[in-house]
């Protein structure tokens, strides 16, 4: 990144090949969109390229100052976007697939699905910054300190954070199957 | 511990951040704080679950769209940031007044003759630059229509709806879709794709024509939707030996008899 803040357009390239897919994969389980998470993607290496300039001054000697850089442009692009969107339709469940894995039975396959279609949904009902912050921690690897970074608060407050936003899935969770074993 | 310290260090098990002395730790509080123990063993099963949501990858369409904007990017500016002029015209500029006022008109003077006539030559190049763009979108377009998945071909005919304009590849491209796509949605979207088209009478045409050999009901009444929203009468006689087919779906016939009514009066 530093060389393409020196003004070499042509490293973006290869930044862009280590970094869209896990870029991608933050999106999607945001917004829980292919299309929209693609144009999301897109954006943001647009964005680094414009501000390409602060990636010096925010970068931290910790070695994971671009992470924390690009996860900053990353987030400020999706609430762009959802101020935009504000009043755009939930994603639609078949927008989410469910991977086969082995040869289950048709009965394991099915209370599968059910369980994996509820999980989507406390997901979804789930406030946007406590979804944010499941998908940092669970699903895109990044430990607390990096977490904290990237939000601007402390590692400890991080964990209390995604603690609560767990915890909180939970509570959507289980009122889902409560609401439809009855 | 206290148990506020305890949900820190939860946190910190499911993401492998707790060493021996802290996991000792923690399972004694846990062993002593029913609370915790129970929010520990119902939170810690949920992260264990989330772990079975499926994930996506990206389209090959995006990388395509991502090198062609680096590439216009690239040869737009390839030094932005390096600034050598201003260190140079700083050396150069002249100490003694008088001599920058008869530069700074020189220039203004320089300046207006110039811009009047390269102002043609200016709006060439950013019409060859939107062509560019255009013709880069066409291109993404017409690559997601020719996916096997039958998502990433809707997602082709949504981004052709959004081009400026649609360049007879795209046309001929969705054309294809209503024909001959394995997918009804694909067909479906591609017709109300193809309304920006229905100016010419040649996709009218290949909308007439390609009525009689679709089989689903929904595909037939969009076709015929559409030559109606294009008023083509020229259409009537299709849509006459049409509903006289024996094996046509009473709704559908219906709705062709309707559409006839309706483009007879337009003539």
């Amino acid at each position: 990144m530093t060389s393409v803040a020196r003004g070499n357009l042509a490293s973006m390239s290869e930044i862009y090949q280590h970094r869209h897919r896990t870029l991608f994969r933050f999106f999607f389980r945001l917004t829980g969109r292919q299309t929209t998470a693609e144009d999301l993607v897109h954006d943001v290496f647009l964005r680094m390229i414009r501000y390409r300039h602060t990636y010096q001054l925010e970068a931290g000697p910790a070695g994971d100052g671009f992470e924390a850089w690009m996860y900053r442009i990353a987030r400020n692009a999706f609430a762009d976007q959802a101020k935009k969107h504000r009043l755009e339709a939930p994603a639609d469940d078949h927008v989410f697939e469910v991977l086969e894995g082995g040869r289950p039975s048709a009965f394991e396959q099915f209370s599968k699905k059910q369980e994996l279609d509820l999980l989507h949904r406390a997901m979804r009902e789930l406030p946007e910054d406590k979804r944010e912050l499941i998908v940092l921690s669970r699903f895109q690897g990044l430990t607390y300190e990096q977490i904290g970074n990237i939000l601007g608060c402390e590692t400890g407050t991080a964990k209390v954070r995604v603690f609560r936003a767990v915890k909180e899935m939970g509570r959507i969770y289980n009122e889902l199957v409560q609401e439809k074993a009855s | 511990m206290m148990c506020g310290h305890a949900k820190e260090w939860i946190a910190a098990s499911w993401t492998g951040e707790l060493d021996a002395a802290q996991e000792l730790r923690l399972q004694q509080h846990l062993e002593i704080c029913p609370a915790c123990a129970a929010e520990m063993a119902q939170l810690s099963a949920l992260w264990e679950k989330l772990g079975d949501l499926p994930s996506a990858e990206p389209s090959a369409a995006l990388a395509v769209r991502w090198e062609a904007t680096l590439e216009s990017l690239g040869a737009a500016r390839p030094n932005a940031r390096a600034k050598p002029w201003r260190f140079t015209l700083a050396a150069l500029w002249p100490q003694r007044q008088v001599w920058q006022v008869a530069i700074a008109l020189a220039c203004l003077v320089a300046g207006l003759v110039v811009g009047s006539l390269r102002n043609g030559a200016g709006n060439s190049e950013i019409a060859t630059l939107r062509e560019e763009v255009a013709s880069t979108k066409a291109m993404v377009a017409l690559s997601l229509l020719r996916q096997q998945s039958a998502t990433e071909r809707l997602r082709g005919v949504d981004y052709s709806v959004r081009l400026p304009g649609m360049e007879p590849e795209v046309v001929a491209a969705l054309l294809e879709a209503v024909n001959h796509d394995s997918n009804v949605n694909v067909r479906l979207a591609a017709i109300d794709a193809l309304a920006k088209a229905s100016g010419s009478a040649q996709v009218r045409s290949s909308i007439t024509q390609s009525l009689p050999q679709q089989e689903s009901p929904m595909v037939q009444v969009a076709l015929i939707d559409y030559m109606v929203d294009a008023k083509d009468h020229t259409a009537v006689g299709t849509l006459k030996q049409f509903s006289a087919r024996a094996d046509l779906n009473p709704s559908v016939r219906q709705r062709a008899d309707q559409a006839m009514q309706q483009l007879t009066e337009y003539r």
